[in-house]
């Protein structure tokens, strides 16, 4: 074997065992024997995030609201003088990461308070890994199965029960009779169709088809072209964004005339961007965030939507989009608790589940033992696109 | 009818990419017996490196004359560095070292990136509704565009010495170095065109199919079914097989179950390997090419 | 020798015991974490070591029966209520199922084919998974409990990683075991030259099949472990990511290496946390999956510069050590010479085996007497046998007999189709048309293992020994008919007694050879004559009745010459038949009782020598054949040009 290569190869193996070397060093520094039920020094607060892969263009708004409210509390002084360690792990949304990055916050940096994960799949992949540890967990996701039944799991997104409510109302005033569905096939879109169904019985309307889409799919025109032949009244797309924007798309391409649904899975900037002019004439029903500027001055949430609104353009110089929203109504009702109760958990649980009346970005929160979400339909306004902006839509939100 | 018409028609766009990229797998395979897992990340490196450009101001067809260069240029150093090197080329060591440099590709689109998905502006044009189908420009792009360099880089391959030449390397390496082709040589250039339609799949099908630094993995395993159907070998049944397959794809999509679409491929890997490991649409000791 | 042997195979194993039991209480919980993982997929990775490195299969897909076994336990556990031990079980063995039915075509794949059949097999995992209501679809299966033994809930990382422990040592152990048996030699020999191999009788494509199975199994005890670990079992456990990253594992330790499966898991696992922490910190805003960038620089170096992996470097570091302290001695024992043979020089002939180098090679111990048949009686019996490719016609309606205790010679000019003629008798190549029979049996277009089993094997005109093994692990290799230990057995290490014996034949074969004093050299480290000597040498191992022998003179000197063709006679009076192709003919009409001239791939004479000698058209043949190898050549490039 020649010199070099023999050279060539010490140094390789040698920046591999070093690096191997650096990240058992790296890895076991940050651990204080913090959390659980002390009472001194920083408090451990984890999150994890779909940061990359397809809820990316939830988790990394979400990741930014989180850091940006961490910063601002421990610059002013923190949490009853202690200060926040907030350690925020990316679960590629997946659930596996997930329930990995979990179990490692947990026991591991052992922190007080467990937030995300951004979608349904990866927070259901947590939710028994929190409930096993005893320590409280606000979700961002949406589903119902999240927090049902569950001692030590909240989340602050609408229920997609209360999502569909609102557009079955929607569509019984306007005297549809039949609906199809495209959903995203991950954990976001899971069940939906069958709520629809059993949602849709008293107010006879019919789910006449449904399609599945992957939510990192980019060909829509399969699924579309069946929609567009279940000849339905109305149809409802569910997905998040990029998916749920290349649907509409495809949708308007496809020339499908029925009016379409979209869930609360795209209140964002990055949905307007990439599903552009076809996005226009949409109905979702979403939270007040995104037409806060159209809101009635005495709407009891315009105050709070508007502050951090401002915060996050000022820091982010973008706007926030809804999933931002339910991260800050998640940190804020954790960060209260935690100054209200310290970091025992169980004691931190019943502060959360005192949570009464609470105006967040989201909706009005009114948290109880049973009740783990906190929000009704009253917290969604129906709002379409116009010109690629969100616009209220009249008669509403009151 | 309709219906079926316009699953044909994405299938045929999606299918265009497919082929293309199974060309890739083919130039590469026909002279060194090698598997190159890298090649669907050209075509997300393509993507990405176009949108880039085109994001700094550069006109969308000045971009896309950069970046094929630049993958081609890119194919070419990973054949230089990585596997000029290795002296016993088994199937194992190839398909490691070509995973290696495939995964390592791919890390670096996400430094360099960022995990979202993009898409590069649509090539100018009208969409336009036909016979109740719906055909988006771009697709009319990616079909000509494909067809086009496939049929270039295939008469190349039968028409010139240059051509006749790489073929021959894989089995007869003295002959071909006779008429001036080493077998090195002929794997550098083998790589040189692998990452021209890789470079080309990459940047037409960006507008429609996006890009992002996961994409090549999925792109490359069904271009490398379709060039399976051509037992690796033959370049006109692998740009035919790709089309069969992005047809395929569709149909199973519209008709079956989208979730399914993925395993398509798959499926039929597994069928032609079982059934016909030399390629479907060859005769067992026919013509190659 | 052997209670050396048997301490340092259990010397390893104690000091890795101890290191599992200290670790969890030396190390940060952050460590140990890490640490259940790299215990997790080193599970995993053992079994994908066996069959790459010693089945020589690559297989992408060793995430999918990761997932069957996860997916398997979790819904046992959480739907069904079922038992965690008999959940646990029902998982392995439902992952050995698959492989067991999936196994049956893919394996039937080569190469490439077999590596990308098996990513397609991950991807359909995948999708299927997500697709299935009872698999949860994409967000799989939740909430599987800890497991909980004797009313001890096994829930924080260092209970887990002792749980692990056991577990993982029994493995390596199995694992250990089964690469030194009987089984792992053939599977090393079928991965050397799997032709050689099946004529000494390998089945190798059963036990291609068996290693996959095994190491599926292997990977869904990881699964189960995984889902009990992690709680929570979705699609992408059956993801592309995973199968690279054991691969890395296996590579990085060395392929085939059991301990390096373990050594390459834990670095993985340490290189993934470390490029996570470090990257974002050296390129701010990096997230996802950037530790990728790492396994794929690491894959592409280590194939590069270190192709055996870490095994490969420590194999180097202690054959350095090795001649630094040699050379030590013996500049230490330069008065007192002779002493120094100690270490390399103890493996001399054990009792039973034939004496040493000088005296008259034997055949004593070698071979089965009751196997061969009475003299004079036909072994063979070939009747227009037919090989075509395409319009050339490599041999043509041959016919030939061959009587039990008798040389057959095959001669011929170059191409007359003798080494095709060994291939088809040997099942190496399906005859285009006609018969072969052995001892009655028609053998035609039969695997060459099956023919092995009746008695019939061959050398190579182009050397086919294992070059990864010793001399005498290539011979024993030809033992394995003789011999049955399988799978579990060797695994278990049960079968002492009949791996002696096959030593002792090997031994004997290789002194019968003349090859003592190389017994314990690498094969490939002798020159070429020697290596024919050895695959002579194996091939007599296997006891056959019918030998075919494919230039055994070449590159032989001449009193190696001579001591070949005593040692044939030998085996003439043994009463074997010997088939041979030579070249020398000086040499071929010395030694053979009949000769049988091929050209062309006519069969032109066939008679006592000095008949053949004299016979017209055989002088022909020789005379007319001064091919010009520079004509083919030109030929072929006009080829390309036209």
């Amino acid at each position: 074997m020649p010199k070099v290569r023999i050279k060539l190869l010490t140094i390789a193996v040698t920046g591999a065992l070093l690096l191997a070397l650096g990240s058992c060093a790296e890895s076991s520094t940050p651990t204080d024997e913090e959390g659980g039920g002390s009472t001194e020094g920083p408090i451990a607060v984890g999150a994890v995030l779909d940061i990359t892969g397809a809820g990316a263009s939830l988790g990394v708004p979400e990741r930014k609201t989180v850091e940006m409210l961490a910063k601002q509390i421990n610059d002013s002084g923190g949490i009853n003088g202690r200060q926040i360690n907030l350690i925020i792990e990316d679960n590629q949304s997946t659930e596996d990461a997930a329930a990995r990055a979990a179990s490692k916050l947990l026991q591991t940096d052992k922190v007080s308070l467990l937030l995300g994960a951004s979608r349904t799949g990866p927070s259901l992949a947590m939710r028994p890994i929190a409930e096993q540890a005893k320590i409280p967990m606000i979700s961002f996701a949406a589903n119902e199965k999240i927090v049902h039944d569950s001692t030590w799991v909240f989340k602050t997104a609408q229920n997609d029960n209360v999502v569909i409510e609102k557009i079955i109302d929607d569509m019984q005033k306007k005297g549809y009779k039949t609906i199809a569905i495209a959903r995203d096939a991950s954990g976001f879109g899971e069940g939906v169709a069958e709520t629809f169904t059993e949602l849709g019985k008293d107010a006879g309307i019919k789910v006449v088809a449904v399609e599945k889409f992957a939510p990192d799919a980019s060909d829509f025109t399969a699924q579309m072209v069946n929609i567009r032949n279940a000849d339905a009244d109305a149809n409802v797309i569910w997905g998040i964004p990029p998916a749920a924007s290349l649907a509409q798309v495809a949708y308007r391409r496809l020339d499908i005339k029925a009016p379409v649904y979209q869930s609360h899975g795209i209140g964002n900037q990055v949905f307007l961007d990439s599903a552009g002019k076809s996005a226009d004439g949409l109905l979702a029903p979403l939270g007040r965030l995104l037409v806060v500027d159209q809101l009635p001055a005495d709407d009891p949430q315009r105050d709070v939507i508007s502050g951090f609104v401002s915060d996050y353009k000022k820091a982010y110089n973008e706007s926030p989009s809804t999933f931002a929203g339910h991260s800050f109504d998640g940190f804020t009702i954790g960060m209260n608790a935690l100054k209200e109760a310290g970091t025992d958990p169980t004691k931190l649980r019943e502060a959360i589940e005192g949570v009464k009346d609470w105006p967040g970005v989201s909706g009005v929160f009114t948290m109880t033992p049973e009740n783990h979400s906190g929000l009704t339909k009253d917290a969604l306004v129906m709002v379409t696109v116009q010109d690629g902006k969100w616009k209220l839509v009249p008669g509403q939100g009151e | 009818m309709s219906d079926l018409l316009q699953l044909l028609f994405s299938g045929l766009a999606q299918g265009s990419i497919y082929g293309l990229v199974a060309i890739g797998f083919v130039a590469v395979f026909s002279v060194r017996e090698i598997v190159n897992l890298a090649q669907g990340e050209y075509s997300a490196l393509a993507g990405l490196s176009a949108i880039s450009a085109v994001a700094a101001g550069v006109p969308l067809l000045l971009a896309i004359l950069l970046v094929v260069p630049l993958v081609i240029g890119v194919s070419v150093i990973i054949e230089r560095v990585c596997i000029e090197p290795v002296r016993r080329m088994t199937p194992l060591v190839s398909i490691i070292l070509t995973l290696g440099v495939s995964t390592a590709l791919k890390a670096a689109m996400l430094l360099i990136w960022g995990p979202q998905a993009r898409g590069l502006p649509p090539f100018p044009g009208r969409d336009l509704v036909v016979a109740g189908i719906s055909v988006r420009s771009q697709e009319l792009w990616i079909i000509g565009i494909a067809v086009l360099v496939a049929v270039v880089v295939i008469w190349a391959y039968e028409h010139t010495l240059l051509g006749k030449a790489m073929r021959a390397c894989a089995e007869q390496p003295v002959a071909a170095r006779l008429v001036g082709i080493s077998p090195r040589m002929a794997t550098m250039i083998a790589f040189g065109i692998a990452g021209l339609v890789g470079a080309v799949a990459g940047v037409i099908g960006s507008p429609i199919y996006f890009s992002s630094w996961d994409y090549g993995l999925g792109l490359g395993l069904k271009g490398f079914v379709a060039a399976t159907l051509g037992g690796l070998i033959s370049l006109r049944v692998a740009l035919f097989g790709g089309v069969v397959l992005g047809i395929l794809e569709n149909l199973v999509a519209g008709y079956i179950d989208s979730g399914y679409r993925d395993a398509v491929a798959f499926l039929v890997l597994l069928l032609v390997l079982l059934i016909r490991p030399q390629g479907l649409m060859l005769k067992a000791s026919g013509a190659r090419v | 020798m052997r209670s050396e042997g048997i301490l340092r195979f259990y010397l390893p194993f104690a000091l890795f015991a101890v290191i599992l039991v200290v670790f969890p209480l030396v190390a940060s919980i952050n460590l140990v974490n890490i640490g259940v993982y790299a215990l997790i997929y080193a599970l995993a990775a053992i079994g994908l070591s066996l069959l790459m490195g010693l089945a020589g299969q690559v297989s992408l897909g060793q995430a999918a029966f990761f997932a069957v076994g996860a997916y398997t336990h979790a819904i046992l556990v959480t739907k069904y209520a079922v038992p965690g031990v008999l959940a646990a079980l029902a998982a392995v063995l439902a992952a050995m199922l698959v492989a067991l039915l999936v196994g049956l075509p893919l394996l039937r794949l080569r190469g490439h084919f077999l590596a990308l059949a098996t990513l397609g097999l991950g991807i359909i995992v995948t999708v299927v998974a997500r697709e299935l209501e009872i698999t949860g679809g994409t967000s799989g299966i939740f909430g599987v409990p800890k497991p909980v033994i004797n009313g001890r809930t096994y829930d924080t990382p260092s209970e887990f990683f002792w749980l692990l422990s056991p577990v993982i040592l029994i493995a390596l152990l199995l694992a250990r075991n089964l690469v030194r048996s009987r089984t792992g030699r053939a599977l090393g020999a079928v991965n050397d030259s799997e032709v050689a191999a099946e004529c000494l009788g390998v089945n190798t494509f059963a036990l291609r099949l068996r290693v996959f199975v095994l190491a599926a199994g292997y990977a869904g005890l990881a699964g189960v472990f995984y889902a009990y670990w992690l709680a929570v079992v979705s699609p992408e456990a059956a993801g592309f990511e995973l199968s690279v990253s054991l691969l890395l594992m296996v590579i990085l330790g060395g392929l085939g290496t059991v301990w390096g499966a373990i050594t390459g898991s834990v670095i993985v696992q340490g290189l993934d946390e470390g490029m996570r922490a470090l990257i974002p910190k050296i390129i701010p805003g990096a997230t996802g999956e950037v530790q990728l960038l790492g396994f794929g620089i690491v894959l592409v170096l280590l194939i590069i510069l270190l192709p055996g992996g870490l095994a490969q470097l420590w194999g180097m570091a202690k054959s350095h050590l090795h001649d630094r302290l040699a050379a030590r001695r013996s500049a230490a024992e330069m008065a007192e010479p002779d002493q120094s043979a100690g270490v390399d020089d103890k493996v001399g002939p054990e009792p039973g085996a034939p004496a040493a180098a000088g005296s008259k090679p034997s055949l004593d111990g070698v071979l089965d007497h009751a196997l061969i048949p009475e003299r004079g009686s036909t072994v063979l019996r070939i009747r227009g046998l037919t090989k075509r490719y395409g319009g050339v016609v490599a041999v043509d309606d041959v016919d030939l007999d061959a009587q039990a205790g008798e040389i057959l010679a095959l001669i011929g000019p170059n191409g007359a189709g003798k080494t095709t003629c060994f291939n088809m008798i040997t099942g190496v190549l399906v005859p285009t048309a006609g018969t072969i029979e052995i001892r009655g049996t028609r053998v035609e277009g039969r695997r060459p293992h099956i023919i092995a089993q009746l008695g019939a094997t061959r050398t190579f005109q182009n050397l086919q020994t294992f070059a990864s093994t010793t001399v005498l692990g290539n011979v024993a290799v030809a033992r394995h008919l003789r011999s049955r230990a399988g799978l579990v057995r060797g695994m278990l290490s049960l079968a002492r007694r009949e791996e002696r014996d096959i030593e002792h034949g090997a031994r004997a074969a290789v002194a019968a050879m003349g090859l003592q004093d190389d017994a314990d050299r690498p094969v490939k480290d002798l020159s070429f004559g020697r290596q024919r000597q050895v695959e002579v040498a194996r091939a007599l191992a296997m006891s056959p009745m019918l030998l075919l022998l494919d230039e055994p003179m070449a590159g032989l000197s001449g009193p190696e010459r001579d001591e070949l063709s005593a040692l044939l006679r030998q085996t003439r009076e043994a009463g074997i038949t010997v088939v041979l192709v030579e070249h020398d003919v000086d040499a071929v009409m010395a030694l053979a009782d009949r000769v049988a001239v091929l050209d062309d791939g006519q069969l032109i004479a066939v008679g006592p020598p000095e008949e053949v000698r004299q016979d017209e058209a055989v002088i022909a043949a020789y005379l007319g054949t001064d091919d010009d190898a520079e004509d083919v050549l030109r030929q072929a490039a006009e080829e390309v040009r036209g």
